[in-house]
C-alpha cells in the first residue's frame, strides 16, 4: 500500500502509530527535525517517522496486518474470481432443449452488483452502528469472521491496532468492491469464453405476466449508457417479443426456432450490462471507497496519541533557558565543629568593629557594655594600609565585632588570619551581632554560616561568641 | 563580540544572585545556599530559540577580596575615567591563574566582554559603606548598569540602598526571585531593556518569546489534565479469573490492582506537570490519593477539592435536565418543559446514589469458557471532582512556584473547592464525566467544552 515516502499510506499510518507508542522524541529534536526539512504536516511526519521507525525493535505491525491483509485479499479474491467463472458457466449452461433465461442472468450480472452497490452506499452514510448493520448483510463479513480462526490471523492482536471502527468500515468496503469486481469479472469472462465456444440460445420467460414492451422499455433505459455508440447492444421489441419463453413448451416453439439466429443477440446486451453495471461502475465505486478511505486515514493519522504533540513540537520555536556548563557543586559540610560561646569577657584590650561605622561602634560598646582600652573600626571604608597599621599594633584579648548576616569574604578571612598570626594577641573572640532592629541577636542560621567558615582557621586563639 | 544582550548578575556573597538567575532562566537545578561561596564559577544562561540566543545571563561568584582588587586598581590607574576599564582588563588578565582572586576574574570576565551589569543587594538588611568598594570596581567597567533590591528578609531597607546604590547605578528595581511570578519576571526585562539602546529590540523579542512559552506550557497543561481524567474516569481493570465464581482474594487483589493504578495515573500526571514547568525533582507534601471506602470518600475529605453531597445532587441534577430538554424541543415544547424537570429528578436522584457507590466488580463469561473479572470505570460521582481539584491545585501551584524555591511543595490545602467549582462549570463537567462512567464514546466538541472549562478555571488560579 505504501507507495513513496512522500505520502501517508495505511502502512505509514500503522508504523507511525507503533513508533509513537515507543518513543516520541522531545521538543528540541523534533523542532531540530523540522527546521532541517522542507516540507510539512503529514509529509513531515511521514518523513520523521522514516527517520526514527529503526527505534521499533519488535516486528512492525503493519508487516504483521499487511501480510494478513493481502493474503486475505489474494485468496479471496481468487475464489470469487473463481466463483464469478463457475456461477457464469452454471448460468449459462445451454443443453440445446431450453434456451438459456436472460431475466437469472440480470440479477446475477446487473441486480446482485446494483444491489451490494446500495448497501455500499448506505454503509457509507451511515455511522458506526448503521454500518455495522449493513456489512452484517454482506458475505464478506461472515468470511472474514472465519478467516479469523486460521493460525496466521492469530498472529495479530487487532485490539493493540490504532484504527477506529470507521477505518475498519473504509477497508471492509475497498474490499467490497475489489471482490464484487473480480466475481463480476468472472461472470464476464464466463460469458465471452462461452459465446465464443457455443451457440447459446437466450430467451426470457418470468411467472409473472410481463408486457414485452414493458419489459423492453425496462432493458433499454438499462442500456441507455451504450445506446449512442452501440446500438445493436440494445434490445429491440422484435427481439424481446421473440425470445418471450412458456414453461409449458415441450422444447421451443416454431417461433423461436424460425428466429434462432436473433436469440443470440442478446449476448452483446449481456456483455455491455456487466461490463457498465457490475465492472466500469464497480471501478467508480472502489475509486470512491479509496477516496472515503484516504479521507478517513488523514483524520485517523490525527487521532493517533501523540501525533497532535508532535506536530505542534514542529511548529512551536524551541526555548531554552538552561545553562550547558555543568555546575561546580560546592561541598557544603552540614556538621559545625566549633561551637559559640554566649559568655562575653569582663574586658577587653581592643574592640575592633568590622565593616562598622564609629557611631555605630559606640552604640554597640554602649549595648554590650563592655570595658575595652582600645577600639578600632576595620574593614569597609579603611584602606589595607589602615587596617594593617591596626593589626600591627594588636596586642592582649581581642573582642571582633561582625555583622552577622553578612557571611564572612575572603577579605574578612585575611584580615582575621593576620590578626591571629600577631604574637602579642592572645584571644580573638569573634561576635556576630543582628541588626539593631533585632536588638543586635544573631540568629543562628547567621551564626551557623559564621561557624562554618570560621571553623577553616585552625586557631587556638580563636573563639565565636553568640550573644 | 557577539551581537545580543549579555547580563551580569553580581553583587556580595550570599545576597541571592543565584536566586534571580535560577528565577529569570527558569531553573530550578541551580545551587542556592546560604553558606557564602556557593556558586564558584560563572555559569552563562541563554535564552535560546531554536538554538539561535537572545540574550544570556550570567551567574557569578560573589565579591571576595574588592578591597585588595580595587587598592590594585587604584595603585594602577591614575588614569581618565575613559581608560579606567581597561585597568580592570589589566588585572583580570594578570590574576587569571591566582587563586586569590578567582572568585573577582570570574565575575569581571563577563562584564569586560560587554555584560551588562546587574548588582543584587539584599535590601531587607541595613546599608553599609563596604558595599561601595564593590560598586566602585563596577563603575570602573563602564557597562550599563541597573542594581536589584531583593528582599530576602521581613526588614525593608529599600529606601537607605536606593539613595546609595542611585550613585552607581542607571536604574534599581526591587525584584523578589521567591515570589516573583510570570509579570514581574517579564517586568524587569523591561528594566534590563532600558539599559542599552541596542538591547532594547532583542530584549523585547526575548519579552514575546517567554509570553508564549508561558501560554505554551498553560496549554500543554491543560492538555495533560484533561488527558488524565478521560484516562482515569474512562479506566476498566480486566483480569482472567481461574473458576465459575469470583473468590473473595481475587476480588480484593483486583481492587489493589485498580487503585494502584488509578494512583500511578496521577503520579504521572503529576511528573508531566512539573517536567512542563521545569520544576524537577520537588519534594512533595500532599496527602495520597486514597481509594479506600473510607478515607477519600468520608464525609471529612469529601469536602477537600470534592462536591458535598448537598452540590453533587444539584450538579447530577442539572446534567440531567440537560438530558430533559432534548425531549423538549423534540416535542416543540409541547410536554410543557416537563422533559427537563424529568431528566432533573432522574439525574438528581442517579447523584444521591452516586454518592457511595465506588466502582462496579463484574464477571464476563467469555465465548471460549473463560471467564474475566472487570472493574471500572469508576461509578462515583465525587470522584471526578476529587482528582480534578487535586490536579488543577498542582498544577496551580506548580505554574506559579518561582524556580529559585528550594522548599518542599505543599499541596494540603482545604479551602480550594469553591474556587474552581462554580455551579456553571460544574455542569459542563459532569456531561464528559456521565459518558466516561457510562464507557461512551466521546466526541472531540465534548472534549473541547470540557477543556474550555479546565482552562477557565487554571487561568482563574493563576491569576
Amino acid at each position: 500500500m505504501q507507495k513513496n515516502n512522500s505520502q501517508f499510506t495505511f502502512k505509514s499510518y500503522l508504523d507511525l502509530a507503533q513508533l509513537l507508542k515507543q518513543y516520541q522524541g522531545n521538543h528540541e529534536d523534533n523542532r531540530v527535525f523540522a527546521l532541517t526539512q522542507t516540507t510539512k504536516g503529514s509529509k513531515l511526519l511521514t518523513l520523521w517517522k522514516d527517520k526514527n521507525l529503526f527505534r521499533v525493535v519488535d516486528e512492525l505491525d503493519s508487516s504483521k496486518y499487511l501480510h494478513y491483509l493481502t493474503l486475505f485479499t489474494s485468496l479471496f479474491g481468487f475464489a470469487l474470481l473463481l466463483l464469478g467463472l463457475f456461477t457464469g458457466f452454471a448460468l449459462l449452461s445451454y443443453s440445446g432443449k431450453e434456451p438459456v433465461n436472460v431475466i437469472y442472468l440480470l440479477l446475477v450480472m446487473v441486480g446482485l452488483p446494483l444491489l451490494s452497490m446500495l448497501l455500499t452506499v448506505l454503509s457509507m452514510f451511515t455511522g458506526n452502528l448503521g454500518a455495522s448493520f449493513f456489512n452484517h448483510l454482506s458475505p464478506l463479513y461472515y468470511l472474514e469472521k472465519i478467516i479469523n480462526f486460521f493460525p496466521f490471523a492469530k498472529k495479530i492482536d487487532f485490539s493493540a491496532l490504532p484504527f477506529s471502527a470507521t477505518l475498519s468500515k473504509w477497508i471492509f468496503l475497498q474490499r467490497l468492491q475489489l471482490f464484487s469486481f473480480l466475481f463480476a469479472l468472472g461472470l464476464f469472462f464466463s460469458l465471452v469464453l462461452t459465446i465464443i465456444s457455443k451457440d447459446i440460445a437466450f430467451a426470457w420467460s418470468s411467472t409473472l405476466d410481463i408486457d414485452p414492451v414493458a419489459f423492453q422499455g425496462v432493458l433499454a433505459m438499462l442500456a441507455t449508457p451504450w445506446q449512442s455508440f452501440f446500438p445493436s447492444a440494445v434490445p429491440s421489441l422484435e427481439l424481446v417479443e421473440v425470445s418471450h419463453y412458456f414453461r409449458l413448451g415441450e422444447k421451443l416453439d416454431a417461433n423461436m426456432i424460425q428466429n434462432a439466429d436473433k436469440l443470440g443477440a442478446w449476448w452483446k446486451f449481456l456483455a455491455m450490462a456487466t461490463l457498465t453495471y457490475a465492472l466500469l461502475l464497480r471501478l467508480v465505486f472502489w475509486f470512491m471507497m479509496k477516496l472515503g478511505f484516504k479521507a478517513q486515514l488523514k483524520k485517523e493519522v490525527l487521532a493517533v496519541v501523540g501525533v497532535k504533540k508532535l506536530l505542534k513540537e514542529f511548529e512551536t520555536p524551541f526555548v531554552s533557558t538552561q545553562s550547558f556548563k555543568q555546575e561546580k557543586h560546592l561541598e557544603v559540610k552540614e556538621e559545625v565543629t566549633i561551637a559559640a560561646s554566649e559568655v562575653l569577657a569582663d574586658n577587653y584590650a581592643y574592640l575592633l568593629a568590622w565593616n562598622y561605622s564609629e557611631k555605630t561602634l559606640l552604640l554597640l560598646q554602649d549595648h554590650n557594655k563592655v570595658e575595652v582600652t582600645n577600639r578600632q573600626v576595620v574593614g569597609g571604608r579603611n584602606s589595607f594600609s589602615e587596617d594593617q597599621r591596626i593589626v600591627d599594633g594588636l596586642e592582649g584579648k581581642i573582642l571582633l565585632y561582625v555583622k552577622a548576616w553578612e557571611p564572612p569574604t575572603m577579605d574578612f578571612m585575611d584580615f582575621l588570619t593576620d590578626v591571629l598570626a600577631q604574637k602579642e594577641v592572645t584571644t580573638v573572640e569573634v561576635c556576630p551581632l543582628g541588626t539593631v532592629t533585632e536588638g543586635y541577636s544573631s540568629k543562628k542560621s547567621d551564626i551557623d554560616v559564621w561557624l562554618k567558615k570560621l571553623e577553616q582557621i585552625n586557631s587556638e586563639k580563636l573563639e565565636v561568641i553568640d550573644v | 563580540m557577539s551581537s545580543y544582550p549579555k547580563f551580569a548578575v553580581v553583587g556580595h556573597p550570599n545576597k541571592g544572585k543565584s536566586s534571580i538567575v535560577a528565577s529569570l532562566a527558569l531553573d530550578n537545578s541551580i545551587q542556592i545556599g546560604n553558606t557564602p561561596g556557593t556558586t564558584q564559577v560563572k555559569r552563562g544562561f541563554p535564552l535560546k530559540v531554536d538554538g539561535k540566543v537572545v540574550y544570556e545571563l550570567f551567574d557569578t561568584p560573589g565579591f571576595q577580596r574588592a578591597r585588595r582588587v580595587f587598592s590594585w586598581l587604584e595603585e594602577h590607574g591614575d588614569v581618565s575615567a575613559d581608560k579606567r576599564a581597561d585597568i580592570v582588563r589589566e588585572f583580570v588578565f594578570k590574576h587569571k591563574e591566582n587563586n586569590q582572586f578567582r572568585d573577582e576574574v570570574e565575575l569581571l570576565e563577563p562584564i569586560l566582554a560587554g555584560a551588562g551589569i546587574i548588582y543584587v543587594v539584599d535590601a531587607s538588611k541595613p546599608y553599609g559603606a563596604e558595599y561601595e568598594v564593590e560598586m566602585e570596581i563596577l563603575r570602573w567597567c563602564g557597562q550599563p548598569s541597573m542594581a536589584i533590591l531583593n528582599l530576602i528578609g521581613d526588614e525593608d531597607y529599600r529606601e537607605d540602598w536606593s539613595r546609595a546604590l542611585g550613585q552607581y547605578f542607571r536604574l534599581v528595581r526591587t525584584y523578589n526571585p521567591i515570589t516573583a511570578g510570570h509579570r514581574e519576571h517579564l517586568e524587569l526585562l523591561e528594566s534590563m531593556a532600558q539599559l542599552k539602546e541596542e538591547w532594547t529590540n532583542p530584549i523585547k523579542k526575548a519579552i514575546g518569546v517567554l509570553e508564549n512559552l508561558h501560554e505554551q506550557k498553560i496549554e500543554n497543561s491543560i492538555s495533560t489534565i484533561v488527558d488524565y481524567m478521560v484516562n482515569v474516569l474512562s479506566f476498566v481493570h480486566t483480569e482472567n479469573i481461574k473458576d465459575e465464581v469470583l473468590s473473595q482474594e481475587e476480588e480484593e487483589a483486583a481492587k489493589v490492582a485498580y487503585r494502584e493504578k488509578i494512583i500511578r495515573y496521577e503520579v504521572n500526571e503529576r511528573a508531566s506537570i512539573e517536567r512542563i514547568w521545569n520544576h524537577n525533582n520537588i519534594e512533595k507534601k500532599e496527602g495520597a490519593l486514597s481509594l479506600e471506602d473510607v478515607g477519600l470518600f468520608s464525609k471529612e475529605s469529601a469536602s477537600i477539592f470534592g462536591l458535598s453531597q448537598k452540590e453533587l445532587i444539584v450538579t447530577g441534577a442539572s446534567a440531567g435536565a440537560l438530558t430533559g430538554v432534548g425531549f423538549d424541543l423534540l416535542t416543540a415544547g409541547h410536554s410543557l418543559f416537563l422533559g427537563s424537570v424529568i431528566g432533573g429528578v432522574v439525574g438528581g436522584v442517579g447523584a444521591m446514589f452516586g454518592f457511595d457507590n465506588l466502582y462496579e466488580v463484574k464477571v464476563l463469561g467469555q465465548s471460549l469458557g473463560k471467564r474475566e473479572l472487570s472493574i471500572g470505570p469508576m461509578q462515583n460521582l465525587n470522584f471526578p471532582y476529587v482528582l480534578l481539584g487535586r490536579s488543577l491545585y498542582h498544577a496551580s501551584t506548580i505554574a506559579k512556584r518561582s524556580h529559585a524555591v528550594r522548599s518542599d511543595l505543599d499541596l494540603n490545602n482545604n479551602s480550594f473547592t469553591e474556587k474552581i467549582m462554580e455551579a456553571s462549570m460544574r455542569k459542563e463537567l459532569e456531561k464528559l464525566h456521565g459518558k466516561l462512567r457510562k464507557s461512551d464514546e466521546v466526541e472531540d466538541e465534548l472534549l473541547v467544552a470540557y477543556k474550555k472549562v479546565i482552562r477557565e478555571s487554571f487561568r482563574q488560579l493563576l491569576d
